[in-house]
Order: structure tokens, then C-alpha cells, then sequence
């Protein structure tokens, strides 16, 4: 018996997640504009589903008791509060929209930088998604139906991200989601990481720049510089310059990771810069924003979006030492601000999604805030709000099912769907 | 003249204190602050003793350290010259066991494969914010063991999350010792077995050889005692026969105790069942080799295996086995099919309490899933609110052999008392107030660190405030062709 334990346990140590094999070619893409999304196509045909909660949160600010769902063709077909379980039909407690990270950090490994230069803007990570990774399965337990994969941050600016299901079709052209596109790139120590001037030892990978904090920002605003000058000198163009320049025009979303107040200002200022230079208006979203607390005025005068990482015992977070209070996202909510959520990819066993609305709830977030910070919140920035993040007829069947008070620590979720499929059957 | 009579009183109450301390001899190391007779009261909204249904409007009173009431507002009396803690609008509950944890230390790891003869009570820093945030968190018990990178660590010992000394904090030295069964760094399986077993044959050989030299009437060994300034005085200076219920040594009565090396006294102590065995399985595997020491050297009872959470796979042998075990901060542990690639989640809480396996969960420390994390999650999985907080409370206090001294409110517990703005298990609760012993030793309203994680509050003096620089307006031209060289 112990032998069979030691061959098993040699094997999953041997089938640790696979390494993507694909790796990330230049693509140049026409910029395509956010087109209408077709509809998601389950693995098998979602067959028609009834299903019985003694409480729904639609995540309207509504508490639905005793409300039958009825799901067809993977959207919720109908949703009728007040009703009583009919015979044989899925019965839990609580319902919440199936919930969105986008901070997953699925791909956050080499294969997913393409390293020949620091700015990559017209890169799709797509490319580099491995949808057999175990990693999105887990994800689909913890209830979490959406994510954003977003390249490493090993780049000033690494590419597109992609918003997919966490179950779906195996192919990522099928599964991903074509909201508002988002652009991802980093501020602070992390592009610059690992990375070494020429001289005084053998020229190898590392030795490029920016070496510093301030070349990783020099490096963003000369992107979006030459962006506009090759606007006018076409043969200053450079491939990703039109999808910086559709940034500039607010036609896609700027990620931009960015931990201490530090960071989080050198983003603000970048925007207003371009503001200022008569650019454009970036979408700007800051993730990870651990220090956001810090400085919340000039996010609010910004109205930049927040992705906060996870809440930690000391507060601490994440490589640059960033410190979370954990009053964080109730305080940007109180400003006013759009707040999400993420567990960076947690998966069961470990702090999830669903523990880190519960632990900004202990900061002092309300139950109705803390929903939407991993449900509609997320989902607007995806710019899905149409299709998910709330629980309501119409909208596709991503739902997390609770067996008890959703983000309680005494509770969890027990069963899953996605796009009507039951990826976890809480029976 | 009225600072004179104020030092005057000062003299006299350290002399006093010097007094009672000597008095009390060795139990003042017990409870170092409260002194026999100081008495303290808990008034709560709810008590949760732990044992036995709640008390709303409760009182527990604690006097000398030890809890002598506790119940109803209108059974119990409140001494009259007693401290109180009358917190109405709070909830009592009794202080988190931690069962085993190699915090706190300066460094939790000897390099040294064998080392019994060394003591954690060397490597405990009293003012590590591990112990502070053991407040924060619940838990007024820590049983405090060399790390698991060892082949015999240390003696361990439980101590209270209080205190400037080891000594103020300490509650039961000699709590263990320290085995591991899981190869440490550089170490094959067969090689930390075999050092492992070597380390026993060891101490029989020693043993042995004592004997032999006593029958030889040879005084090697009692010179080199009293050379290291050994005590050789009163029991030490007797001899005793072996008592083991694993192997034992012929004539072990020539001996004096205090003539056996002290380097092999601590694996003398756990042969002799004197002190349990703490022993790490880092895999299912190593627990074959964890039963069979404890069980070939005799102390199979006095032993409790801390278990990586892959060791759920040989809970049927540890059932066998009946030793009780603390689990790992990893509760639900994802396995695979290596052939279907299939995951299977397993939460290992719920195989031992199926096995009637006693177990005791331990923290993830400095992370969020502290003891009450832990016990939130068992609750999540399926079991009832009572047998979560008994694998933070109840069994860890056994498993330590402190049943009913911690872990419950109970008469004759030690006073150890969480204040708690609602259920523990809640995410919106907090602990506001800990009693250990008696004395109020955290109070959330003056705790600047918790005030700095949860409010975002920098403390005064610790942190620049940095203003915002001015952006001036930017009044130059837009930027045409020279863009790019900017």
C-alpha cells in the first residue's frame, strides 16, 4: 500500500501542470474593433437544467428566496422567485454568479513573454494559452467561471490578454470571450527584474533594458510617443503602434500592473500626460494595486479602476513590498471608485476568490460590494456586463453554488456551472 | 521629598516581589505574572465554555491564573476585590491550541542530524511577531518544535504567546522531542532510516557500555560527569533499572542517571517514556518508518505524528497504530489519476474524523488561515461547528497532555479567554480582548498593527507622509515629430 502511495505520489510530481508548448509568435493583427459576440458553444449541448436555491443573489442589490432557475441553451432561461423544489430538481443554498478574476495569473511563466523587445502591444496572449492546464479546473471549483490571462510581466508591455471560461471548448478561439480588448503592461521592479547592463560581463539574454523603475516608465511613454509620431511619419511605424494608438483612443483597455503608490502614480501621471499632450484618454485599469489606499484622490480624479491582489495576515504582498491594508477595497468603494478582486489564481485548499470577498468584507466592505467586486465589477471591465457578473434571464448560465452564506468562511462553493454546463455537481 | 517616598515604595514592592518569587520557588515559572491569589473576572454577553452548553450573561472568574468559576451572572459571584472585564456586548471563548508549530524561533532548523541534547527554549524569541499575532489571531497555547528538516531535532516546549522571558512564557518545558521520518535536504530515505534507527542503537550501545564499565569497576564515566559539573546529587546520583517497553538495558540499576551522557539523556527520557515524540511523515510513506521507531523503542503511545497533508493515504495504518496526529495547514489536497490525469479533491480533515483518528489542525502561518481559518474551513466541508472548534481547542490540549487545563472553560483550566465580537469562525469577527492566566494581554483598541492592516493607519513616526508632488500645467505645444526622441 505504501508503495502504490510512493508510485502515486512520484506521479503527480511527474505530471506537475504541462508547459504550454505553444509559444508566442509575432502576430501583426489588424486591430480589430469589439465585435458582437457569437454564442459559446458548451462542450456537449447544455442540456435544459432546473435547479432550486433557497436564496439567489442576482447581484443587483436583490436577495431572491426560494427561486427556481431555469437554464436553457447555457443562458438562464428563466428565474422565478417563490416557488417551491419541484421533485428530483438540483437543490442548494445559495446562488451567486459564477465569479470573474482578473488577475488569474494562469500563464505567468516564460512562455508567455515574448522577450525580443521590452513593448509588445500587438502580441495576443492567446497564443500561449494551454487550455489542457489543470489549473483552469481548478479555478471552475473555487467557482470562479471567468478569467483574464494576461502575458508575465516581464515586459514594460506584454500583449492583449484574453478573458475566457474556465470550461469550455478546447480551443481558444472558441472559449474566449470578445469583450472590450484589454491591453496588459507593468510598472515597478518586475519588467526591469533579472535584467543587466552590457559592460563589464559576457552579453547574454538579461543584458537589455531598462534596467530601473524609471526605464521601465521611460519605456511606456516613449511607446506611446512614437505611437503618435508614426501616426504621422509612416515610416516610424512600428508594429503595435496602432494598437497603442487605440489605447490612446480609449478603444481598448490599459492594464497595467502596479503594486506601491509609486507604481500606481507613475500609471496616473502616464494618462494624464497623454492627456495633457493632446494623445488621448487612456481606460486605465491598475492591478495589484496593493498601496491604492494610500493615494486614493488621484484615482478618483483619474476614475481609474482597481484590481486588488490578495489580502495577506501581515499585508504585505507581492515583489515590490507592497503593503494591502485590508480596508483597501472598502475605501476605494467608498470613493467611489470600481474595485475587483483576485486570488491570483488560488486554487481549493488555499485563500480563493470567494475567501478574498470575505476577507475585504473583514476590511469592511458591505456583502453587496464585495459581490460585485468579483462578479459584475469584473465583468463591466470585460466589458461582458451584458453576459455575466449578475444573475438574471438573459444572461449566460455561469453560476456558483453555495452551501451556505456566500464568502463565509464557514461555507463554500459545493457546485458550478458554466454556460448551463454542471462542471461541479454539488450532489 | 514625595519622589523619596515613591522610591521608597517602589524598593519595597520589588523586594516584596522578590520575596514572593522566591517563596513560590519554581512554580512561578507556571504563571509568571499572576501571583496566587490575584483574582480577575470575565463578564461576557455569551461564555462558549467548550464543554458544555453556552452561558448567555456569563461570568468566569480566574484567580491565581486559573479559572475557579465559571457560569451564569446569577450563579456566580464576582469576588469583590476582583479585576473586571465586563464586555456585555462580546462573546467568551476559550484560547486556540496550537499543536505544533516551528515559529518563533530564531531558526527553526539545527544542521547537526542528531541533536536531542538541544532545547527551542535557546531558540525562542519572546518578542517574535509570530507571538503577537498568535494573540491576534486566538491562540494562547503554542507548542513550539524544532522544524521538520531534522533526524532527531530538539526538546521542544509549550509556552503561552506572552511574555518578555522564555521563562514568563513558558508552560510545560520538555514537551517533546523532535523526529523526523521524512529525509531532510541532501538525504536519502534509506539513509535518514538507517540514521534514524542508528541514532537508538546509539544510545543502547552507550548504555550498554556504562554497565559494562560499572561491572569492570572502572569510574570513567563518573569522572567525566563530575569534570563537566554534572549533578550527580540526590535521584541523579542513583541508579535505575530500564524502564521501556521497547528494548532494555541489563543493569541498568549499577548507573547513576546522572552519569549517562547528556547527549543520550533526551533519547533515554523518550525510550523511557518521559517525554513524547513528535515525528514528521513529509509523505505517506514515512509513516511506516514513524510507527516502527516508536514502536521498536517503546514509545508508540507517547507518540503523535505531524503529517504532511499527502499522509492521508496512510490514515487506515495510523488508525491501527492509534496515535493521534496534526495535520497540515493544507486541508483540501488535490490528487491525480496518473493515468486518467482525473483530479479528485481530497479534505483531509474529513478521512480522519471518518478513521476516529484524534487530530489537531495547525495554522498557515503568516498567512491569512490561522486556527480559526482552519476550523471555518472544516465547517465549510461539512462538520458540525463543535468538532471544528474541538481540533483547534479540545484535542490539541489532549494531544498535548493539557486536557482541561487549556483548550476549555472549565474550573481548574488555566484562564485563558478570547473576547470575540461574534463567531469566531465569522471573517467579520475579531478577537478584542486575550486573557491568559489571568491578565489581560491584548486589547485590539491599542493595537497599532492590527489598526495599520485593517484601517490602513500608518502609525505615527513610522512612515513619511510623502505629498503628492504639484503637477504644474503643462503649457507646451503638442508633441508632432519630435516625439519620438523625447
Amino acid at each position: 500500500m505504501i508503495w502504490t502511495s510512493f508510485l502515486h505520489a512520484v506521479c503527480l510530481t511527474l505530471c506537475a501542470p504541462p508547459l504550454q508548448d505553444a509559444v508566442v509568435v509575432e502576430q501583426p493583427q489588424e486591430p480589430e474593433a469589439p465585435k458582437a459576440q457569437p454564442a459559446v458553444v458548451p462542450v456537449v449541448p447544455a442540456a435544459d437544467l432546473r435547479l432550486h436555491a433557497e436564496r439567489v443573489y442576482t447581484g443587483t442589490g436583490e436577495i431572491l428566496k426560494n427561486a427556481l432557475i431555469e437554464v436553457r441553451d447555457g443562458k438562464i432561461s428563466s428565474l422565478r422567485p417563490g416557488r417551491s423544489a419541484p421533485e428530483g430538481v438540483l437543490q442548494v443554498k445559495a446562488v451567486t454568479a459564477g465569479m470573474i478574476d482578473l488577475s488569474a495569473r494562469l500563464h505567468s511563466n516564460f512562455n508567455s513573454v515574448e522577450q525580443s523587445t521590452e513593448v509588445q502591444p500587438h502580441l495576443d496572449v492567446a497564443g500561449s494559452v494551454d487550455l489542457h492546464d489543470k489549473r483552469f479546473a481548478r479555478l471552475a471549483r473555487t467557482g470562479v467561471t471567468t478569467i483574464l490571462v494576461n502575458p508575465l510581466d516581464r515586459n514594460v508591455i506584454g500583449g492583449r490578454g484574453v478573458a475566457l471560461k474556465t470550461h469550455g471548448p478546447m480551443e481558444v478561439e472558441a472559449r474566449r470571450l470578445n469583450g472590450r480588448p484589454i491591453l496588459r503592461g507593468a510598472i515597478g521592479s518586475e519588467p526591469s527584474a533579472a535584467n543587466h547592463a552590457a559592460f563589464g560581463r559576457p552579453t547574454d539574454f538579461y543584458s537589455r533594458r531598462p534596467t530601473t523603475r524609471m526605464g521601465v516608465e521611460w519605456e511606456w511613454r516613449k511607446a506611446f510617443f512614437d505611437a503618435v509620431a508614426a501616426k504621422r511619419l509612416p515610416e516610424k511605424d512600428f508594429p503595435g503602434a496602432e494598437d497603442l494608438r487605440e489605447a490612446l483612443a480609449g478603444k481598448r483597455t490599459v492594464m497595467i500592473q502596479a503594486w506601491t503608490t509609486q507604481d500606481i502614480r507613475t500609471a496616473v501621471y502616464l494618462d494624464e500626460e497623454m492627456q495633457r499632450e493632446g494623445f488621448g484618454d487612456l481606460d486605465l485599469v491598475i492591478d495589484a494595486g496593493a498601496e491604492a489606499w494610500k493615494e486614493p484622490g488621484i484615482l478618483v480624479r483619474n476614475s481609474t479602476i482597481v484590481v486588488l491582489p490578495p489580502h495577506t495576515a501581515g499585508g504585505r504582498v507581492g515583489s515590490d513590498g507592497a503593503f494591502l491594508a485590508w480596508n483597501t477595497a472598502s475605501l476605494l468603494v467608498g470613493e467611489g471608485l470600481t474595485v475587483c478582486l483576485s486570488a491570483h489564481g488560488a486554487g481549493p485548499g488555499s485563500a480563493t476568490l470567494g475567501h478574498q470577498a470575505g476577507f475585504a468584507m473583514r476590511g469592511g466592505l458591505s456583502f453587496d460590494q464585495a459581490l460585485a467586486a468579483v462578479t459584475s465589477a469584473p465583468a463591466s471591465v470585460l466589458g461582458l456586463s451584458e453576459r455575466l457578473g449578475t444573475v438574471h434571464e438573459g444572461m449566460d448560465a455561469d453560476l456558483a453554488l453555495w452551501n451556505g452564506r456566500p464568502f463565509a468562511a464557514t461555507s463554500r462553493v459545493t457546485g458550478v456551472l458554466i454556460d448551463g454546463v454542471i462542471v461541479v455537481d454539488p450532489r | 521629598m514625595i519622589q523619596q517616598s515613591t522610591r521608597l515604595l517602589q524598593r519595597i514592592a520589588q523586594t516584596h516581589l522578590a520575596l514572593t518569587l522566591g517563596l513560590l520557588g519554581c512554580s512561578f515559572l507556571l504563571s509568571a505574572q499572576a501571583e496566587a491569589g490575584e483574582k480577575y473576572a470575565v463578564r461576557a454577553g455569551i461564555v462558549h465554555t467548550l464543554a458544555g452548553e453556552a452561558i448567555p450573561n456569563g461570568v468566569i472568574v480566574i484567580e491565581g491564573g486559573r479559572i475557579t468559576a465559571v457560569g451564569s451572572a446569577d450563579d456566580v459571584k464576582i469576588p469583590w476585590d476582583a479585576e473586571v472585564l465586563d464586555v456585555p456586548h462580546l462573546e467568551a471563548y476559550p484560547g486556540f491550541v496550537e499543536a505544533h508549530t516551528s515559529s518563533g524561533m530564531d531558526r527553526p532548523n539545527e544542521s547537526v542530524s542528531v541533536a536531542p541534547f538541544l532545547n527551542v527554549r535557546d531558540s525562542i524569541d519572546p518578542v517574535a511577531f509570530y507571538f503577537e499575532d498568535c494573540l491576534r489571531s486566538g491562540i494562547t497555547t503554542v507548542n513550539v518544535q524544532q522544524g521538520n528538516a531534522c533526524i532527531i531535532g530538539a526538546v521542544g516546549m509549550v509556552v503561552k504567546p506572552h511574555g518578555m522571558t522564555v521563562e514568563e512564557m513558558l508552560v510545560r518545558p520538555r514537551a517533546g522531542l523532535k523526529i523526523s521520518a521524512a529525509p531532510k535536504s541532501g538525504m536519502s530515505r534509506a539513509t535518514q532510516a538507517q540514521t534514524l534507527r542508528g541514532a537508538f542503537t546509539g544510545l543502547r550501545l552507550h548504555l550498554e557500555d556504562l554497565v559494562q564499565q560499572k561491572r569492570n569497576g572502572n569510574d570513567f564515566s563518573r569522572r567525566e560527569a563530575l569534570y563537566q559539573g554534572r549533578d550527580l546529587a540526590g535521584e541523579r546520583g542513583k541508579g535505575r533499572a530500564m524502564m521501556s517497553k521497547g528494548w532494555t538495558v541489563e543493569g541498568l540499576e549499577l548507573v547513576p542517571r546522572g552519569e549517562v551522557d547528556e547527549k543520550q539523556e533526551p533519547l533515554l527520557d523518550l525510550v523511557e517514556g518521559r517525554v513524547p515524540a513528535w515525528i514528521y511523515c513529509g509523505a505517506p510513506m514515512d509513516v511506516r518508518l514513524a510507527l516502527e521507531i516508536a514502536s521498536d523503542n517503546g514509545f508508540l503511545e507517547r507518540t503523535v505524528l505531524v503529517l504532511d497533508d499527502s499522509c492521508w493515504k496512510a490514515a487506515d495504518l495510523i488508525a491501527e497504530a492509534g496515535v493521534s496526529v496534526v495535520l497540515d495547514s493544507t486541508l483540501v489536497r488535490t490528487e491525480m489519476d496518473p493515468k486518467t490525469e482525473e483530479e479528485e479533491e481530497v479534505f483531509i480533515p474529513g478521512v480522519f474524523k471518518d478513521k476516529g483518528i484524534p487530530f489537531a489542525l495547525s495554522s498557515r502561518n503568516s498567512t491569512t488561515e490561522s486556527l480559526w481559518f482552519q476550523a471555518a474551513m472544516c465547517v465549510a466541508h461539512g462538520f458540525t461547528r463543535a468538532e471544528a472548534l474541538a481540533a483547534v481547542t479540545a484535542t490539541p490540549a489532549n494531544i498535548l497532555g493539557l486536557e482541561g487545563e487549556v483548550g476549555c472553560l472549565c474550573p481548574g483550566a488555566a484562564g485563558n479567554v478570547l473576547l470575540t465580537s461574534g463567531d469566531p469562525l465569522s471573517v467579520t469577527s475579531f478577537v478584542e480582548y486575550v486573557v491568559i492566566d489571568g491578565n489581560l494581554v491584548y486589547d485590539r483598541s491599542v493595537d497599532i498593527r492590527t489598526q495599520h492592516l485593517l484601517e490602513g493607519v500608518v502609525p505615527e513616526g513610522t512612515e513619511s507622509h510623502a505629498e503628492e508632488p504639484e503637477v504644474e500645467e503643462d503649457t507646451r505645444k503638442k508633441a508632432g515629430d519630435e516625439g519620438g526622441s523625447r
